[in-house]
């Protein structure tokens, strides 16, 4: 099956103009799985952070979303541990008209603002109400200890 | 103006300085209201740019639009140019607040009245527009030289129909200058041009094709960028226009419909059958792709073609896998997968047919194929009826055509595919020589079984193997016959209504009968495999030994059969 054009103009743009802080490169012997990288956004408990990911483009993509989830181990109420991610431009709320760029940037938003009350990690969120200033801590240990 | 004036128009053309407008000898046709050039290829931009402007102006008010609205019927007109909204009068349902009111189309060829809820900006147009006109102020600006002057031809139909057009319209004259292209399009927006007329041009100075070429190249440029979809990210093939306003390929929009019914770009509803059946095209964006970018249309269209039409050696048939089916019976489906929905969608505007295949539910080895996740044979089915809902779910009514074996499989944007082999029967004089053979082995096996021991039991399978394939299907039919005396509930009026009463035809037979035992798939799918009818009528046969076996066992007459 050759590679629709779509993803190969995404692909290009993404190499011709890289989102700051963020990078996504497709493996060579699959154009459809990328390896990304996103760093904390600053003033956030994941800043100086490095995250690994994987995203997929699946065959019917972009009908449907990719599918994208953390290596890295994160300590945030709206990533479990398996690293999924819970945002709605994901699932719901995904959109053909979005594309590769638009979800890294949504994923870093999330990172520079966790969500406790739509939860994923339901232990996380309960500790982030519980305890912010704790959980902030938790996740900033996390961070040095495993984002580098 | 009347017809006198159009003659000494023509007339003057003939002067050897002034370039003749579009063939004069069309414009000498009465009834002929515009001169419409074939509708594709391409325009140059010297020689066509009355035609070239003509693509962006606005059939009420003749300028070059602004702020179109694209209508449900596919016109374009500006947003200034509709008429006020009106009341709809007896229209209770669904009654939404955007469609209470209406607006007459005052395209002339729409007869209907739009619900302003569906008269929305066309927001690539309207796009395209600006930029269109940015570009003309550039170098209208820019370029002081170049003057033409520009006589308006006008154009209306004969008779009473002429006379209104008409109306007190006077033909313009304008000395104007960057071009043709540039000044055409300058003397549309002072509303001198109506969007009928032809214009005759007097050149004042040096020649302007090498300009009008360069701000043609600009425009199909911009024309370039801004005409690319949103979610295939190609040039827009076969543009259509949502309610909302919001342009994608006709193929695009049908695809994002199998998956949700709100616009991609607004995630606004949009209110129409998936199938797009009905839904116009955007006429204008058409006509402006057609003509400013024919060469990148063109291929554009072939690459989809062989994209939905992979040749013979291609994983060509779509592969639906989901339940057993089996040849000349039907199969009822309801489909609600939004990548079955593009399959059947294909399948209709192609030869209608796909394959049906089991789940490898037992997880067997599948020959080639190894460990799948679907079974090797199939039945290739063939749609005879399909309901779209309003929704985009269907319901769909197959019937088995032929058998196959599937020799690879991919995936094509969210289901199988594959490349099959049909599977076929044997020739019947294969099946007879079998026949023979067989019998004679058993009939032979038998003889000396009892010869070493008369009071011998004959296994089951050599018992099969010695009956006639006739006798195979008499020993079928009777046991049909037996369980309608016993009311057999498989063999109800309802299922018979279903798959009709047992077909003549042996080789089909079994097919009928798998379709109306209630037993295992898996067992009903060996006759697949098969290519030989007497084969099939055994595997039959074994059946009904079997139930009969368990119906004696359980000495009740009960059964659940
Ligand atoms: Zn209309
Ligand atoms: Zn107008
Ligand atoms: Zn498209
Ligand atoms: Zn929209």
């Amino acid at each position: 099956m050759s590679l629709p054009k779509r993803i190969i103009k995404e692909t290009e743009r993404l190499m011709a103009d890289p989102v700051p802080g963020i990078s996504a490169v497709p493996h060579e012997d699959n154009l459809r799985y990328f390896d990304v990288t996103i760093e904390g956004p600053s003033q956030s408990p994941y800043e100086k952070g490095i995250f690994q990911l994987e995203l997929f483009l699946p065959d019917d993509y972009p009908m449907t979303p990719p599918k994208i989830r953390f290596l890295t181990k994160i300590y945030h109420p709206n990533i479990d541990r398996l690293g999924r991610i819970c945002l709605d431009v994901l699932k719901s709320n995904w959109s053909p008209a979005l594309q590769i760029r638009t979800i890294l940037l949504s994923i870093q938003a999330l990172l520079g603002a966790p969500n406790p009350d739509d939860p994923l990690a339901n232990d996380v969120a309960q500790d982030w109400k519980k305890d912010e200033k704790g959980a902030i801590e938790t996740a900033r240990q996390w961070t040095q200890q495993y984002a580098k | 103006m009347n017809l006198l004036q159009r003659t000494a128009c023509s007339f003057a053309d003939s002067g050897e300085q002034l370039d003749p407008p579009i063939a004069p000898s069309v414009l000498m046709v009465d009834d002929a209201p515009a001169v419409d050039p074939p509708e594709k290829g391409p325009l140059g931009a010297h020689r066509d740019a009355r035609e070239l402007v003509r693509l962006v102006q606005c059939p009420c008010c003749s300028k070059p639009f602004t702020s179109p609205v694209t209508l449900p019927c596919g016109h374009s007109v500006c947003r200034d140019c509709l008429p006020s909204p009106q009341p709809r009068p007896n229209i209770s349902y669904p009654n939404t607040p955007d469609r209470q009111l209406a607006i007459a189309c005052p395209t002339p060829t729409c007869a209907a009245e739009h619900p302003t809820g569906e008269c929305n900006i066309d927001v690539t147009l309207a796009k395209l527009m600006e930029l269109i006109k940015a570009e003309v102020a550039k170098h209208n600006t820019a370029v002081g030289d170049n003057p033409v002057l520009l006589e308006e031809f006008l154009n209306y139909s004969s008779g009473p129909v002429g006379e209104k057009e008409r109306g007190n319209r006077t033909a313009h004259q304008r000395r104007l200058h960057g071009g043709r292209l540039v000044s055409t399009f300058v003397m549309a927006d002072m509303g001198e041009l109506h969007h009928t007329s032809d214009v005759v041009y007097h050149p004042m100075g040096e020649d302007s094709e090498d300009l009008d070429s360069a701000v043609l190249e600009r425009l199909q440029d911009v024309a370039h960028r801004e005409l690319d979809c949103l979610v295939c990210y190609n040039m827009m093939l076969d543009p259509t226009t949502t309610a909302c306003g919001h342009t994608f390929c006709r193929r695009c929009l049908t695809r994002v419909m199998d998956h949700s019914n709100i616009c991609p770009c607004c995630r606004r509803d949009l209110h129409i059958p998936a199938s797009l059946q009905d839904q116009p095209s955007n006429e204008r964006l058409v006509k402006l792709l057609n003509r400013l970018c024919p060469d990148l249309v063109a291929s554009r269209a072939a690459a989809l073609s062989l994209e939905e039409q992979p040749a013979v050696d291609e994983l060509d048939v779509p592969l639906f896998v989901c339940t057993l089916s089996l040849p000349s019976m039907p199969t009822f489906l309801h489909i609600f997968e939004p990548r079955y929905r593009l399959m059947m969608r294909r399948c209709l505007e192609g030869n209608k047919q796909f394959g049906m295949i089991m789940y490898n539910r037992s997880g067997a080895l599948q020959g080639d194929l190894g460990a799948s996740s679907f079974v090797e044979y199939g039945t290739l089915l063939e749609i005879v009826n399909y309901e779209l809902l309003r929704d985009g779910r269907s319901f769909v009514e197959t019937r088995g055509v032929s058998r196959f074996k599937i020799l690879a499989h991919g995936m094509l944007d969210g289901y199988d595919v594959g490349r099959v082999e049909r599977v076929e029967d044997l020739s019947l004089a294969q099946e007879e020589r079998l026949e023979a053979e067989e019998r004679l082995a058993a009939e032979a096996t038998a003889q000396e079984t009892r010869r070493i021991n008369p009071d011998a039991q004959l296994s089951a399978e050599l018992q099969v193997n010695m009956l006639s394939t006739q006798d195979l299907l008499v020993r079928t039919v009777s046991f049909i016959e037996r369980m309608r005396a016993h009311s057999a509930p498989w063999l109800s009026a309802r299922i018979l209504h279903v798959y009709g009463g047992p077909p003549n035809d042996p080789a089909l037979f079994p097919y009928w009968f798998a379709s109306v035992l209630p037993i295992a798939e898996e067992e009903k799918y060996l006759l697949l495999k098969t290519n030989r009818v007497r084969e099939r009528l055994k595997m039959v046969n074994n059946w009904i030994s079997r139930i009969e076996g368990q119906r004696w066992t359980s000495g009740s007459s009960c059964s659940i059969l």
